[in-house]
């Protein structure tokens, strides 16, 4: 039975992984609206956070997310683990840059990076404003949390833009070979669907990418 | 040509090996890097030294005995080849090559560059197989089965467990050869019979074996001397999923 879960382990990554990509979509496409005026961006971006909060559907959803994002690096931390035992001596000389990319090899430091963001990311948005730890979060002249100021003071910030926007990268390759291979884990294995998937994980991973790098390099701009 | 060989010498299992050089003279472009090695034991002999132990057998790429490490990738620096298919104008004089056996918990290194390949075997045992009525042989043609069919069924057979693909995988997977094994027979009318149980026994004794799980890196299939395609992965957990489902 311990032995089938491994099988399973490799599915649950795949699942929870696909839903977090779903979930960027949405992200994105809301902090979108940051890309807007000012007096435009805060009103609609407000409305929109506090939509989000009051919706209990997106309640049930936001604990989802949670329950993913813990069982996706946990499961995969574990599945690394045991990789590692399967091949416990290196070889002295090692050229597998010619037949695999480095990203595909290399998911566990891009997700620890994506981890690490998230971690601050959290610490950044969600403690202050769902939480209420750290200086208090103002309502804008709707009454709503003033999410967007929080936004907007963040990336005022150098550091925090540059650790925004740097971390992007990460995203963007952990994404392409995530998109990539999960639907192979789970059993997708149609010749031509699966030349269409890769274009359509690259086209994906790019606008993520780009998407959440340029967000914060705008907002210290404008 | 003259070529600096550093070759993994490892007396047996239990032993701790090391990389040691041998300078080599008289090889020439036409050899076959296994004719290399057995020029090189030629000379050790006569210096009364231990040979290097290496295996291979058909020496014309289809038995999948001569598998090494070749200066850090499976089979050496060619896409889809066996070590016997690589010849010494695939270096250049006074290049110096470095020789590594595969390197997996569940190939252990029996020794120098021989491993101890049993844990396919022990995968095949486990469904590799069909049940078939014995007596005469049955009419060939019996049994209708579509090109199309019948060619993708060739193309995993094509497998000669050769163990590059464990060897070159990050994860020391064995998931590409599993797999071809089960897709040969479960996409073949004969294979239907034990269909859902071949795939669930097979992929068990892969985990127990202790190889690790595919992350769709694509190495194996690059090193894979018959290009046996990856996609074979994606089927196979397709299969297992149906297998849980209706088997």
């Amino acid at each position: 039975m311990a032995l089938n879960f491994l099988f399973y382990r490799k599915s649950l990554i795949a699942l929870t992984g696909l839903f977090l990509c779903v979930f960027l979509v949405v992200h994105l496409s809301a902090n979108a609206i940051l890309l807007l005026p000012n007096d435009i961006a805060s009103e609609l971006y407000n409305s929109y956070s506090h939509t989000l909060r009051e919706n209990p559907l997106i309640t049930v959803v936001a604990y989802v997310l949670y329950i993913s994002i813990v069982l996706h690096a946990v499961v995969a931390l574990l599945i690394t683990l045991h990789n590692r035992k399967a091949k416990p001596q290196k070889y002295i000389m090692d050229k597998s840059q010619q037949n695999s990319s480095w990203y595909s090899k290399n998911m566990g430091i891009l997700g620890t990076l994506i981890l690490i963001f998230i971690i601050i990311h959290l610490a950044n948005f969600w403690a202050r404003i769902k939480l209420g730890i750290g200086e208090e979060v103002l309502l804008d002249k709707n009454g709503y949390k003033d999410v967007f100021s929080v936004t907007y003071e963040l990336f005022q910030n150098i550091w925090f833009v540059l650790f925004y926007s740097i971390l992007a990268i990460p995203l963007a390759f952990h994404l392409y070979h995530g998109l990539k291979s999960g639907f192979k884990t789970l059993g997708f294995y149609h010749k031509k669907g699966l030349r269409i998937l890769a274009k359509v994980s690259l086209i994906y991973a790019i606008i993520m990418g780009v998407g959440f790098g340029i967000i914060p390099i705008v907002v210290y701009f404008k | 040509m003259k070529i600096t060989f550093k070759i993994w010498r490892q007396k047996n299992s239990d032993s701790k090996g090391t990389l040691k050089t041998y300078d080599v003279d008289g090889l020439t472009e036409d050899m076959s890097f296994l004719e290399a090695l057995d020029h090189l034991n030629e000379q050790l002999v006569l210096k009364n030294e231990e040979v290097i132990a290496y295996e291979y057998d058909c020496r014309e790429g289809i038995c999948g005995q001569c598998g090494v490490f070749i200066n850090g990738r499976a089979h050496g620096p060619h896409d889809h080849m066996t070590t016997c298919q690589l010849h010494m104008r695939s270096f250049k004089d006074g290049d110096t090559i470095v020789v590594e056996p595969w390197r997996a918990k569940s190939f252990p290194i029996i020794k120098d560059l021989i491993v101890d390949r049993s844990a396919f075997d022990r995968i095949i045992e486990e469904g590799a197989y069909i049940s078939s009525k014995t007596g005469t042989a049955p009419e060939s043609n019996a049994i209708p089965i579509p090109k199309a069919k019948a060619d993708k069924a060739m193309d995993a057979a094509a497998c000669i467990g050769c163990g590059a693909c464990v060897a070159t995988c990050k994860n020391s997977s064995a998931a590409l050869f599993t797999s071809a094994k089960i897709n040969h027979l479960n996409s073949l009318p004969q294979g239907k019979a034990e269909e859902h149980e071949r795939v669930e026994a097979m992929t068990w004794q892969m985990k127990e074996e202790g190889f690790g799980s595919c992350t769709f890196t694509g190495a194996c299939e690059v090193e894979c001397p018959e290009a046996i395609s990856i996609t074979n992965i994606a089927e196979m957990n397709a299969r297992k999923l149906k297998a849980k489902l209706l088997g």
